[in-house]
């Protein structure tokens, strides 16, 4: 079991208590993310479409690599890697 | 409350009549809490090129950049400014549809080429709006 580095963006570290940063223990992004909604409530809602993929306005890296570009969900990690959870920030007038 | 030194909120400014007439947006770096202090700020690159006009989609790889500049230091992103090409610095629909809570979003309106004024606003989840806090300019960093 690979120890992962989660990066938690500003609007959900209210549901991390405040934490930037979450030590967690899986061998697929999904794994991880699953993991985090079960230790931290709400968290899912945030970021998963019924824990099955990444809602559509969220962006989930893997050091550089968006998982949209490799294997989504199933996107396996190892040891030292960084997920970075980041909102998709758009707008316009 | 957000407190934006005078000096960033000028290169701010700057990037916003540079890139008019298109949207442009950036992320503001500081502190967090009942007054939030922009420290630093990073312009990053809008994606959307079919409207750049009125709209913006920030590139995800600059995010990233910034979010890992920033890892190790005190300061976190607290905030994305944009800018609105010839309308007023007010949230539009897809601002609020889009948005995101407890960020900082500071909107500056751009008339003709030059700043005409900016808001910044913050998320209310329950009323699904946004409300405007007060913005704060100082004189040093």
């Amino acid at each position: 079991m690979s120890s992962i580095t989660v990066r938690i963006p500003t609007p959900l570290r209210s549901l991390t208590h405040g934490q930037a940063e979450v030590k967690v223990e899986g061998a697929t992004v999904g794994e991880i993310l699953r993991k985090l909604d079960a230790q931290f409530k709400g968290f899912g809602d945030r970021i998963l479409d019924d824990g099955k993929s990444v809602k559509r306005f969220v962006n989930v890296f893997v050091n550089e690599d968006n998982i949209r570009d490799k294997q989504d969900l199933n996107t396996e990690v190892k040891t030292g890697d960084t997920i970075s959870i980041l909102p998709s920030i758009a707008g316009g007038c | 409350m957000i407190t934006i030194p005078n000096s960033l909120l000028r290169e701010i400014y700057d990037h916003t009549e540079v890139s008019y007439p298109y949207e442009c947006c950036g992320l503001m770096i500081g502190t967090m809490g009942q007054n939030k202090i922009v420290h630093a700020f990073r312009r990053c690159k809008n994606l959307n090129t079919e409207r750049a006009h009125d709209r913006y989609d920030m590139d995800p790889l600059d995010m990233l950049r910034v979010e890992r500049e920033f890892e190790n230091s005190p300061w976190q992103i607290i905030g994305i400014y944009h800018s609105h090409p010839d309308h007023p610095s007010r949230p539009s629909q897809t601002d609020t549809d889009r948005a995101w809570p407890d960020y900082s979003y500071v909107i500056i309106s751009v008339h003709k080429g030059t700043v005409a004024g900016a808001q910044s606003w913050v998320l209310n989840e329950v009323e699904k709006k946004f409300d405007e806090e007060p913005l704060i300019t100082g004189d040093s960093k």
